[in-house]
């Protein structure tokens, strides 16, 4: 079972993203609710994809997304933000985001997005 | 205050479209319609609308979002606490009457609202006028509508006696539910975003 490690400062976007992944049978590696306690959480947990939002306090997505790429080249981050601009998206890839998700989303696309990433494999 | 008539009516067609869109965005976030019942563009008095603001004594929640980019905006979403208890059991999906009380849970989807208006109204700006607009972390805030509504214009209030203000009302379908959204723009970066797409030139 692939396990996931699931980064939103809100609690119940966490909430709901885990529900969703244990509900299409990944596991929940952990939690975090920045960027920072991210990478932390990364090292510590191994897991084998993260969903991260881009607006967070202290140490945004971004950087999260950049620091765990810079730790493990071959991580993979799906961005999940309810910013749909064109410049957050490209920002994203350019610092090597496996995908992007926007805020609100259906359970669905994110179940295939996160399928699409092991199935790249 | 220096704002002639046609940048307040381009601030208002602007309001109007990027408001439009957070409150769908708001309906797709709760799974329920969310309907813009009122929303206007104004020259308000400071004194007044502070006045207006403290007559209601209700406990309120509210966040607020600040903005990074080109223009100067701030957001303040606002909502009797009751109405918090309602949105947290339709975000979280579960039977109406579920919370009881202001929790953990319940100021976290209220900080996830403010988020997706925030982010849905800078989409909107972007996408449609060329602004450069991210929203910053919002700040969730349990405290009279009064208090919430002086924090939101301290700044502009401190530099003038008259600001512009967008007020929205949304009404949350199937229930009784009414939500202040206040926008506040800095007035001097909206004019230079209206006088970059060149509407008047």
């Amino acid at each position: 079972m692939k396990k996931i490690l699931v980064v939103d400062d809100a609690k119940v976007v966490r909430m709901v993203i885990s529900k969703v992944l244990t509900k299409n049978g990944f596991a929940i590696a952990g939690e975090a609710e920045n960027g920072r306690e991210a990478l932390e959480k990364y090292k510590q947990l191994k897991p084998d994809a993260v969903t991260m939002d881009i607006t967070m306090p202290e140490v945004d997505g971004i950087q999260g997304l950049k620091d765990i790429i810079a730790y493990d080249k071959n991580a993979k981050v799906i961005m999940i933000s309810a910013i749909d601009q064109r410049d957050s998206l490209a920002e994203a890839i350019r610092n090597g985001a496996s995908g992007y998700i926007v805020k609100p989303f259906e359970d669905d696309s994110m179940t295939i997005a996160i399928n699409k990433l092991f199935n790249q494999e | 205050m220096n704002i002639s008539a046609e940048h307040l009516k381009i601030l208002d067609v602007m309001s109007r479209l990027s408001i439009d869109r957070a409150s769908r965005a708001l309906s797709k976030t709760l799974k329920t319609g969310a309907k813009i019942s009122f929303s206007k563009c104004y020259v308000a008095e400071i004194g007044a609308v502070t006045e207006k603001m403290n007559e209601s004594t209700d406990e309120m929640a509210g966040v607020m979002v600040g903005f990074k980019g080109n223009v100067g905006c701030k957001l303040l979403f606002m909502i009797p606490m009751h109405g918090v208890f309602i949105l947290t059991d339709l975000y979280l999906r579960q039977p109406s009457g579920t919370t009881k009380t202001y929790d953990e849970c319940s100021e976290s989807v209220m900080q996830e609202l403010g988020n997706v208006l925030a982010a849905h109204i800078c989409n909107s700006l972007v996408s449609n006028f060329d602004a450069t607009l991210t929203p910053l972390p919002p700040v969730v805030h349990n405290d009279y509508a009064g208090v919430m509504f002086s924090n939101l214009i301290m700044e502009q209030a401190m530099m003038d006696d008259k600001l512009v203000l967008i007020d929205t009302k949304f009404e949350i379908c199937k229930t009784e539910l009414a939500c202040y959204l206040f926008l506040v723009p800095d007035v001097a970066s909206f004019d230079k975003l209206i006088d970059a797409i060149g509407v008047y030139s």
